[in-house]
């Protein structure tokens, strides 16, 4: 099954309760209403260089994995999030390809310390899971939003603790987007979406990735 | 959210007057206004109150602010970082040490910092707790490692970093030093000995059980306490995290354990280089390592 079904499949299953539907809802038409989404860099600009810790205590910098080659910047809520967890099991699978072609996999979360670490663990991933605090980068790429006050609550009856998780009472989170830069730090592609059930598949990545580096035809 | 209608908030809410802060922003008046008002849609209310004669933080622009301050200094920080990558500016890290509270939790992020800046200066400060905070306040530190049931003023931040428990130092020959760990009950007889930096794990311990061992007071640093123990004078405890000279060995306290918070707490609001500002973003990043 695809990442693609798997989502829909767990989408599915979570909006059978009505009160969790409403909730989702919630999220989507707020910032597909208030604004949000222009916000978001779009194709074309200059991706902000930045330095971020990593799960293992040292800074990374996007200007060394540029210096590679392409970089996908992935931003991700946390392993807390399952749609999150689906979509890192499908970027690992999909790792070799990536690397194949010659970049780099960045994932952004705003989850500190243990929390990054334990994603980081779970899905066995060898690409760079960084963490965001006080979500900088997230701003920077206009990822961010302030959780609404229905999602949120039921988040918190799950027992999420975004104060413990994020080390902050902000209550922000990114949109799980995913940024496709060129060599450069030029945004080739990238993919947006207030619903957070939906993330771009490794075929979808795969393919922009690969119209990028492929050689122009005569 | 845009990084610039942040930048506008943060910058209006200290100034709180839109003309001082556009020309603050370098901007028109207008697109401040129009920026704010996109950010006010976003967070779903009036941030702003705006008179005549008066701008002043709706309660919902108060509460905001502290967040959108901290988003923004990340922004830039993590972009200041990637600029001082690439400039390698001259750069310093006053750390101050709480009582009892070792360096080594905290030597990893100093040396990210230092391998991005190899022209980094770092200071270290070991003290009592309020005088740390008085050194905050008057700049002669950027921040403190200290114990979390250190009082702090309400002006600071402060980021929880690690739990700790107790070590017993010993000499190698001591009859407890091939032990796994040991319990209140195994140091009966002993002489602990203890002093105002180490911890108070001492104090705490004998508060904590009626254990038939004698404390002996030692001030002064950490490294002549453990001379005495390796002479045999008594036994230290200290924190699990101090780092211990060799031939001394430690055995984990395990009952009672004793375990205590320790955080890293710094002045809100002040400006803060790159190195500071990275050095407390990779200490909460790597909260437990």
């Amino acid at each position: 099954m695809g990442l693609d079904e798997q989502l829909q499949a767990e989408r599915d299953r979570r909006t059978a309760d009505e009160a969790v539907r409403l909730a989702y809802e919630e999220v989507f038409t707020t910032l597909s209403t208030n604004g949000f989404l222009p916000s978001v860099l779009p194709e074309e600009a200059t991706f902000p260089d930045f330095v971020l810790p990593d799960t293992e205590g040292r800074l990374v910098s996007l200007a060394s994995r540029l210096a590679r080659g392409p970089v996908l910047v992935q931003f991700f809520r946390g392993e807390w999030c399952p749609f999150c967890r689906l979509m890192l099991d499908a970027l690992v699978g999909a790792l070799p390809e990536i690397e194949a072609a010659g970049a780099s996999l960045m994932a952004l979360t705003p989850d500190i310390g243990p929390w990054a670490r334990e994603a980081k663990r779970n899905h066995g991933a060898m690409f760079d899971v960084l963490s965001d605090v006080d979500c900088g980068v997230g701003l920077a790429a206009g990822v961010v939003f302030r959780i609404p006050p229905i999602y949120r609550a039921r988040l918190m009856r799950a027992g999420i603790d975004f104060a413990d998780r994020h080390d902050n009472g902000a209550e922000f989170l990114p949109i799980p987007a995913v940024f496709l830069l060129d060599a450069d730090g030029r945004v080739a592609w990238r993919f947006v979406n207030v619903d957070f059930t939906r993330r771009a598949a490794p075929e979808r990545i795969l393919s922009a990735l690969r119209r990028l580096t492929a050689p122009e035809r005569e | 959210m845009e990084l610039t209608q942040v930048r506008y908030f943060v910058a209006l809410s200290r100034l709180l007057n839109f003309t001082r802060a556009a020309e603050a922003c370098n901007v028109s008046q207008p697109a401040l206004t129009r920026a704010i008002q996109r950010l006010e849609d976003e967070l779903g209310g009036p941030l702003v109150y705006r008179e005549r004669n008066l701008t002043q933080l709706t309660e919902l622009g108060r509460a905001m602010l502290p967040h959108l301050d901290a988003m923004l200094a990340a922004a830039d920080n993590a972009a200041a970082l990637a600029e001082a990558r690439r400039r390698q500016p001259m750069a310093s890290l006053k750390i101050g040490l709480g009582p009892g509270v070792g360096a080594s939790a905290i030597a990893g992020a100093v040396r990210e910092i230092a391998t991005l800046m190899p022209d980094l200066m770092v200071r270290f400060e070991e003290a009592a707790a309020a005088m740390l905070v008085e050194s905050m306040l008057s700049d002669m530190l950027d921040c403190a490692v200290l114990p979390a049931d250190c009082a702090l003023p309400e002006r600071f931040n402060h980021w929880k970093l690690y739990e700790e428990g107790a070590v017993a130092v010993m000499p190698p020959q001591h009859r407890l030093a091939n032990a796994a760990s040991v319990t209140a009950a195994d140091l009966n007889g002993e002489v602990l000995l203890h002093g105002e930096r180490c911890g108070g794990f001492a104090q705490a311990l004998y508060a904590a059980c009626d254990g038939a061992f004698r404390l002996r007071r030692c001030d002064g640093g950490t490294g002549h306490m453990l001379d005495l123990v390796a002479a045999g004078l008594g036994i230290a405890l200290l924190s699990e995290r101090m780092a211990v000279p060799s031939p001394l060995v430690t055995c984990r306290l395990a009952e009672p354990p004793l375990s205590r918070e320790v955080r890293l707490a710094a002045i809100a609001g002040r400006p803060q280089g790159p190195a500071v500002a990275g050095f407390i973003k990779l200490c909460r990043a790597g909260r437990g390592l």
